[in-house]
């Protein structure tokens, strides 16, 4: 029996997944991408510095990390060398973006799988905000008009947290998120200029000055969202956690982890990274090389050949090629499919045993929960990784704002070259992400990205290997097959961004 | 003597004052339909989008989103935020947009492949499908972002899908409908929600001839900006970073209509220009569109003397 799961809610744009059930098991998902806009098309002939800002564009959740990509990519095709300042300013513009974009992705995105928002009518207390919802509700419910209650109600049917106290914990966590995400995206824009896309970030640096004032405004900011992650983001998730063991053992990719690092914490963007960059497969972590990725396309919809390096990356859209079922392209890491995201991350720097902090929070919360580290590979691991991800994070903005100088420079300037080409790779809160500039007469000749679910998200590759999250899919066990809330489940763990993968 | 500048604000002061019958037909029957004593539905749906604006709409200030979004109007649907998802949420989607389950008014984000329906699709049918219908039921739309009122960056020079924003797409259908236009790549928050309180409370607020409200659009950031000053004394900023007036590393702000710098983003923080960047027109209609105008133009204002 086939099954479409699409469209897709709560995650960045336009997914279906389209799944194959047999005796309530998911044998087959197809997952794909049904928006395309064509960045690589219009980028061509462009103006080199215009790209830090189209690029953004790609991605309204997480454009810095674009931004960010993009500006390390010409610095590399400048030879601009970045004055301590500008490196720690897109550190922080950058880091305060991860923050913002976890706990919209746990509350927004995520808790509604798991919390059950009719728990809020049994609320008996008084405290304002939960006895506002509560009458809200109740209102809505009682008012006869169609589809009460929205955007909370309807939802898929399937088991919810039982727990009165923990559901209305979440659902006033849900709330005051919605006001801590706007403060670690204030904190970016201090230095951004404004949040979504920034006007302040630039190859070689930032324009924003570095002045005291904006320093203690930025720290002031950030030291709320720590509070709340420490103080509700990890108790709701163990919380969620412990309502929901099997998550641990679901939702699995059966390939490799791939991740490029996080946040330089020298001079270039190759110094000594927060979190490590690298390729995992059985254990064995290898140092990142962009020529071993290739990006195949027989089941998306281009024309273009299949199989080409990021550098010689084409694009020709073909909407009605035969065979073909997604906009999002197949790229593979040595030919091999790998997850890209917070568990990667996590388990590539766990693994080289890069940041004391990561192995440290792993082994904390692993005990807690009681997991073996390898159950970071699921639903929940990815979760934790998140988690796991927002406090070090968290604790590095601060310790990197008193590395800034204040007075001093905080840009380089930019001369840009009538040819060249470079790299430019970096986490966004979704996983690995590439940009690839190549400029001659000083115009743009080729531009590449390769996204966090252009991995994930991806669909077979011309050997018939299924991408990360189709391989998560398969195999679940599905309750209700015409809904799957597992299997979306599954799809929000992965946070996919559908703007970002097929861009 | 009455020019044509005061002939036209008589006009609308005349209209104010003896109601809306002096005002385009589709924008009278948009008025009379709405009920200031219900919250209109919001049917909040996305063409070629990257998110972008509805994150921004998450960034409102006060009223906060959660008091927005069930206080202030009711999103019956939005993909970012309705707990339901498949089947379920393309049956609500429908319920409304057959006109079935009452008023609404509908929100679109991202722009629409005019020449390439098969570049975005909404469940089992293109975007441009589920807009045409509605254009028979709803209320009025609103177009959120540069993207959705004029084809945005997906329209840049080269566009391979034919992107346009919603106006356009319904005026080559002969369809004659209120759109609204919020332009801005993101839109700020309160663009977007004044308009919307706007036309609950009070109705439609007062449009430029670009569609869009008065209140936020009517001048450029040029003439608003706190760096006018600098402009006027010849104090231009030659490098990136530099104070002073930016227009001579390619500011935008003399082209672009929007309230940024007295609005400011991110409930007060900080806006493009206090930051030290210029203005790269994100507003206008125009953004990013053409290849042979680059956002910044460093090389000229560093070689330029003063």
């Amino acid at each position: 029996m086939k099954i479409d799961l699409g469209p897709v809610s709560r995650i960045e744009g336009h997914l279906n997944v389209r799944t194959t059930v047999e005796n309530g098991t998911v044998i087959d998902a197809q997952c794909m991408g049904e928006m395309f806009r064509g960045f690589e098309v219009f980028l061509k002939g462009r103006d080199p510095l215009d790209a830090q800002q189209i690029t953004q564009r790609i991605c309204g959740v997480c454009p810095y990390a674009h931004a960010i990509a993009s500006s390390y990519a010409q610095e590399n095709a400048y030879g601009l060398r970045v004055p301590p300042n500008g490196r720690i300013l897109h550190n922080l513009i950058q880091g305060a973006n991860h923050l913002y974009d976890y706990l919209l992705q746990f509350y927004q995105l995520s808790a509604l799988d798991f919390v059950d928002v009719t728990a809020i009518l049994k609320y008996q207390g008084a405290d304002p905000d939960l006895v506002k919802i509560r009458n809200w509700v109740k209102a809505e419910l009682a008012s006869g008009k169609p589809y009460p209650a929205a955007p909370f109600l309807p939802r898929l049917s399937g088991r919810y947290i039982a727990n009165a106290e923990i559901n209305i914990g979440a659902l006033k966590h849900y709330v005051e998120a919605m006001e801590l995400q706007k403060k670690a995206n204030s904190a970016s824009a201090i230095f951004g200029g404004k949040f979504p896309h920034a006007t302040a970030i630039f190859p070689g640096g930032c324009t924003q000055d570095a002045r005291i004032d904006l320093i203690t405004n930025y720290q002031a900011l950030i030291q709320e969202v720590r509070n709340f992650i420490h103080s509700k983001y990890i108790p709701d998730l163990i919380a969620v956690a412990q309502a929901f063991p099997e998550y641990w053992n679901i939702g699995a990719s059966k390939g490799g982890f791939l991740s490029f690092g996080l946040m330089p914490m020298g001079p270039t963007p190759e110094s000594k990274k927060l979190f490590a960059a690298g390729a995992l497969f059985n254990g064995q972590v290898t140092p990142v090389n962009f020529e071993l990725i290739t990006e195949d396309t027989k089941y998306s919809k281009y024309s273009s050949p299949s199989g080409l390096k990021v550098r010689d990356g084409q694009l020709t859209p073909n909407p009605r090629k035969a065979g073909a079922y997604s906009w999002i392209k197949a790229p593979r890491y040595m030919g091999k499919m790998v997850e890209v995201g917070p568990a990667a991350r996590v388990l590539v720097d766990y693994y080289q045993g890069n940041n004391p902090k990561v192995k440290a929070l792993v082994k904390k919360y692993a005990g807690i929960v009681g997991i073996a580290p390898a159950k970071i590979n699921s639903v929940l691991g990815r979760h934790l990784c998140r988690a796991i991800s927002a406090v070090v994070i968290a604790d590095f903005l601060l310790d990197e704002t008193e590395r800034l100088s204040p007075g001093e420079p905080t840009m380089a300037e930019i001369k840009v070259p009538s040819s060249g080409e470079g790299f430019g790779a970096t986490e966004a809160s979704r996983g690995a992400l590439l940009h690839y500039i190549r400029i001659e007469n000083h115009k743009i000749d080729r531009y590449e990205c390769v996204v966090p679910t252009t991995w994930n998200g991806s669909p077979r590759d011309d050997k018939g290997q299924p991408g990360a999250m189709e391989s998560a899919l398969i195999g679940t066990k599905v309750k209700t097959p015409e809904e799957q809330i597992e299997s979306l489940r599954i799809v929000h763990s992965f946070d996919p961004c559908i703007a970002c993968a097929v861009h | 003597m009455l020019d044509r500048r005061n002939f036209l604000k008589l006009a609308a002061a005349l209209s104010t004052a003896f109601g809306i019958s002096n005002l385009p037909a589709p924008v009278q029957a948009a008025l009379k339909k709405i009920n200031p004593a219900t919250l209109p539905k919001i049917i909040y749906l996305q063409g070629m989008s990257c998110t972008g604006c509805s994150i921004s709409l998450l960034q409102a200030n006060a009223p906060s989103p959660a008091a927005l979004i069930t206080e202030y109007s009711q999103l019956a649907f939005h993909a970012d935020l309705s707990a339901t998802s498949g089947k379920q949420s393309l049956n609500l989607i429908n319920a409304f947009i057959s006109g079935k389950a009452g008023e609404y008014i509908l929100a679109l984000e991202g722009s629409i492949p005019d020449q390439m329906p098969e570049a975005c699709v909404i469940g089992d049918k293109p975007l441009a499908k589920y807009l045409e219908e509605a254009a028979r039921t709803m209320t009025a739309a609103v177009a959120v972002g540069t993207c959705a009122c004029d084809g945005g960056i997906p329209a840049a020079e080269g566009n391979p899908t034919g992107a346009i924003g919603l106006r356009e797409f319904y005026k080559r259908r002969n369809i004659d409908k209120l759109v609204v236009n919020i332009r801005g790549c993101s839109v700020h928050p309160d663009w977007v929600w004044h308009t919307i309180v706007h036309l609950v409370k009070v109705g439609l607020p007062e449009l430029t001839d670009g569609g869009s409200p008065k209140l936020f659009y009517a001048k450029k950031v040029h003439e608003q900006c706190p760096r006018y000053h600098d402009f006027q004394q010849e104090i231009f900023a030659r490098n990136l970073g530099e104070k002073g007036c930016l227009f001579k590393l390619g500011c935008l702000g003399p082209d672009t209509y929007a309230d940024c710098p007295t609005r400011w983003w991110n409930s007060g923080q900080n806006w493009c220009v206090d930051a030290n960047a210029p203005c790269i027109g994100c507003a206008s209609p125009n953004f990013a569109r053409q290849k042979r105008i680059p956002f910044y133009r460093l090389a000229e204002a560093a070689t330029q003397k003063i």
